[in-house]
């Protein structure tokens, strides 16, 4: 009785296993050579690059996307009318030429002859309008990028709002070509035709696959360096060279394995044991790796800042703002406590962000806080005295490693210069958004990647006015953004940007920059052109090369 | 029997029910939503709470709630919001075999280890081999799981290249973070066989037993083995359905798309239906689990049997 019972057990156990084991390897899809590791790659000629994300590939639909890993994807598969070459300056793709009128609101983009789906359906005008359509229309453009059209495009944000589709400024005169009207001049237009939202689409596709679009890479279409053949949100996704891609005999990389691993440690294992071509190193590796080949340092257009909210009890004061501001060296925290490859700041806009000219915003405005120790002091006092009493001041923070590292030193530093005690108030990313966005914060730590390579990213934030933004409200600033806008002048629109920052982090200080994002990272010896783009697309596996 | 199972089984659906309702509403006091509102910052309000509308997150909570009730009835657990358009029913199912495949094999491998190891140091009690399982014992327990998968991937995977250092693509990429699993299973198991075959072995009728002249072996597996499994059992329940549904660790370690760190990614999120889809299938598992463990403890011991309904 006893035994049977057993057997029935041990049984049961083992047609459990018997169906777990059934569960998939991402592996067991591969081609059988594989397995073989990477000897094999000589022997059949394919080049192959193997890399990772960090976060999990979250929407391969270009109308959902909003994340960086999501964008590395769609970039590699999919093409605008430019893309940006390795200098970050947007290069004809999709299109083959623009004429841009001499008011500079009217574009006329030439569509390739050659450029293709990978259905082998030419790309039209027609798939480029429908598809910017969508992203305008928040029934259908839900990830939150449709401000980079309606800001721009004639007649978009009336469209947003309800309005008609028919009085867009967006026409396909024929099938090959695409006419956009601007509301005011617009010199990085160019840039953002780059990003994935301003990808076409073929409308009939969309329909067809309904609501399963995109979630599978057969209910997805490509027409950019590569195909997807297959993607996984939690374990990655495989590109291959797609062969109809208008410039495939310059792409050099036959397949590229995009892996999801979340730990660095794991990731730096996984590029030591030859699985991986490039790793990101955590601050605490970068000692040790320094020396080793490969070894290299980037950037991204990523400033983090501390937010002053203008209306708050003591930093409402001009003074104390700017005592906070020059209290902390950011150059030490950037070298000693972050030690990623992230620099300290010296304004708002980060560097190697364009200008004009060739010029960097940087170099032409030069450096904005120069931290010192006894002016700090002085403007304490001085705000102390008009407030008439010293305030106390509360920080808050986002609980992530780095944000806190970055609080604690300013915290000592602060103790240091002014001699006060800062209180650091600890809440999660969403709570802190939220009580910032109800104005019950005195000072933030908070940040901003560049959505495109120009200052404007940055500078049109602060005239909305909204307590995110420290209901910084002046009106002197806001007519600096409008008419920097509407300028066509490249050197006129810069300087009213250059004087706009000035105002913003200096004058009337009401954003204090931290630091320059960065980040350290190894890279095969054997891998070149593998290009990180500091902002939008993150990186074009278009001009890599395997040696 | 039948009828105990039954009444069991409307009891698990009341304590689902009431576990949906408690996590749903505790869910929506998280702060934020599920989108990334710095984004969402720059759209007028008018076109934010369409976004709201389309996900029906205008609507006030109750209602939210009853729509939801309804769906699940209907067997629809609904869309992430964070993977945008997926099914979550096709999110966990796709998740689910990586998790339960090493969660199962570091159960199977810590029970045996676990069980040899306790009869040893209870048969051979307040010897060398008693002590030596005892050390490795608070060492399984003591030692946190990520320390040894860290070191096991380095030296294992890196330097003297047994296993795959990472990912998911063969058989052998799950062994690693199996064995990782299994030490601290190793260890409970063994302090609690030892501990309960110790008494056992005083019980009276394992004198009888042996005054009857039962051989050794008999002695050990029918009657002092047998009876000590009842407290195995018991805490084998919670184990199975806590490495079934996943470690976030190991997973994160190992580079598993496994369940746990969906789970923990979904709160993060603010993900709604992902939260409620993992919560209700863990719920679910683990109260049909703890069935079987009570089903279990009648075949082990007869003296908690279940009377049919004549007690």
């Amino acid at each position: 009785m006893l035994k049977k019972k057993k057997v029935s057990l041990l049984a049961m156990m083992m047609a459990v296993t018997v169906v777990f084991t059934g569960c998939s390897f991402s592996g067991d899809s591969k081609d059988a050579g594989s397995t073989t590791g990477t000897g094999d790659t000589a022997t059949t000629g394919a080049k192959e690059l193997k890399l990772y994300v960090e976060t999990e590939i979250k929407d391969m639909n270009q109308w959902l996307a909003s994340d960086d890993v999501s964008f590395t994807v769609l970039n590699n598969v999919g093409e605008g009318l430019y893309r940006l070459d390795p200098k970050n300056e947007p290069q004809p793709a999709m299109a083959e030429k623009v004429d841009v009128s001499a008011d500079k609101l009217k574009y006329t983009f030439k569509l390739r002859d050659d450029a293709k789906w990978s259905d082998g359906t030419p790309v039209t005008a027609a798939d480029f309008k429908f598809a910017w359509l969508r992203e305008i229309d928040p029934k259908t453009g839900t990830n939150g990028y449709s401000f980079i059209m309606t800001d721009y495009i004639v007649g978009a944000a009336e469209y947003a709002e309800g309005g008609s589709a028919d009085k867009v400024g967006i026409e396909a005169t024929d099938d090959k070509t695409l006419t956009i009207s601007l509301k005011q001049p617009t010199p990085y237009f160019l840039r953002l035709t780059t990003l994935a939202p301003y990808f076409p689409m073929k409308e009939e596709f969309v329909k067809a696959k309904g609501d399963s679009y995109a979630l599978t890479p057969q209910n997805m279409l490509f027409n950019g360096p590569y195909t997807m053949t297959s993607v996984d949100a939690a374990s990655g996704a495989t590109l291959e060279k797609n062969a109809g891609y208008w410039d495939a005999a310059n792409v050099k990389v036959d397949k590229v394995d995009l892996k999801v691993i979340k730990e660095k440690s794991t990731a730096l294992n996984a590029y030591k044991a030859g699985q991986l071509d490039r790793v990101l190193l955590a601050s605490s590796d970068v000692s040790a790796a320094k020396s080793e080949p490969g070894f290299a340092t980037g950037i991204n257009f990523k400033t983090t800042y501390l937010q002053f909210n203008t209306k708050a009890d003591g930093v409402s004061n001009v003074n104390i703002r700017k005592a906070l501001e020059l209290g902390f060296d950011s150059k030490l925290l950037a070298d000693q406590v972050l030690n990623n490859g992230s620099k300290g700041a010296t304004g708002l806009i980060p560097d190697e962000m364009s200008a004009v000219e060739g010029k960097s915003f940087r170099e032409m405005q030069g450096d904005l806080i120069k931290p010192d120790a006894a002016q700090a002091k002085a403007f304490w006092d001085q705000g102390v005295k008009e407030l008439g009493k010293a305030p106390k001041i509360t920080m808050l923070v986002a609980d992530t490693s780095e944000t806190k590292d970055v609080a604690t030193f300013i915290q000592s530093e602060l103790k240091k210069s002014l001699g006060i005690d800062l209180v650091l108030d600890t809440k999660t990313s969403k709570a802190r958004g939220q009580l910032m966005d109800n104005s019950k914060y005195q000072m933030a730590i908070t940040a901003w990647g560049a959505d495109y390579d120009d200052a404007m990213t940055y500078l049109d934030l602060w005239t909305n006015h909204t307590p995110y933004r420290g209901n910084y409200e002046n009106p002197k600033y806001d007519a600096l953004i409008m008419n920097a806008k509407k300028e066509t002048d490249e050197n006129k629109r810069i300087n009213m940007m250059l004087e706009a920052e000035k105002m913003l982090v200096t004058e009337d200080a009401v954003v204090a920059p931290i630091y320059f994002g960065g980040y350290s990272f190894l890279l095969n010896s054997k891998v070149e052109g593998l290009d990180y783009h500091p902002y939008g697309n993150p990186v074009d596996f278009k001009y890599a090369n395997v040696k | 029997m039948k009828r105990y199972i039954g009444v069991r089984l409307i009891y698990l659906v009341l304590t689902l029910f009431i576990i949906t309702t408690a996590t749903f509403f505790l869910m929506k006091g998280l702060p934020g939503t599920p989108f990334d509102e710095e984004k969402l910052q720059q759209l007028p309000t008018e076109q934010r709470q369409k976004i709201y509308a389309s996900y029906g997150l205008d609507k006030p909570v109750v209602t939210q709630y009853v729509n939801y009730l309804g769906n699940i009835v209907k067997g629809d657990l609904g869309t992430s919001f964070f993977y945008t358009g997926q099914k979550v029913t096709d999110i966990i199912s796709g998740r689910i075999g990586p998790s339960a495949l090493i969660g199962l094999q570091a159960v199977l491998l810590g029970l045996a280890i676990g069980l040899i190891l306790g009869i040893i140091a209870a048969y051979r009690h307040n010897t060398g081999w008693d002590y030596a399982t005892m050390i490795i014992a608070v060492l399984g327990v003591s030692v946190p799981n990520f320390v040894l998968a860290a070191l096991m991937q380095y030296y294992m995977g890196l330097k003297w290249g047994w296993f795959p250092v990472a990912f998911w693509e063969s058989y052998s990429s799950s062994i690693l973070p199996s064995v990782a699993l299994s030490v601290g299973v190793v260890a409970l198991i063994a302090r609690f066989v030892r501990t309960e075959m110790l008494e056992v072995l005083e019980q009276e009728y394992i004198t009888t037993a042996k005054a009857k002249g039962l051989g050794f072996i008999r002695i050990m597996f029918q009657h002092v083995i047998r009876n000590s499994l009842i407290s195995v059992i018991t805490v084998l329940g919670p184990i199975v359905v806590n490495l079934l549904t996943g470690s976030l660790v190991i997973e994160n370690i190992f580079g598993i798309p496994g369940i746990g760190s969906l789970f923990v990614d979904s709160i993060k999120m603010n993900d709604y239906s992902t939260i409620m889809g993992i919560t209700i299938f863990y719920s679910a598992f683990y109260v049909l689990v703890m069935l079987v463990v009570d089903l279990l403890y009648g075949l082990v011991d007869p003296r908690i049997r279940f009377a049919s309904g004549k007690e």
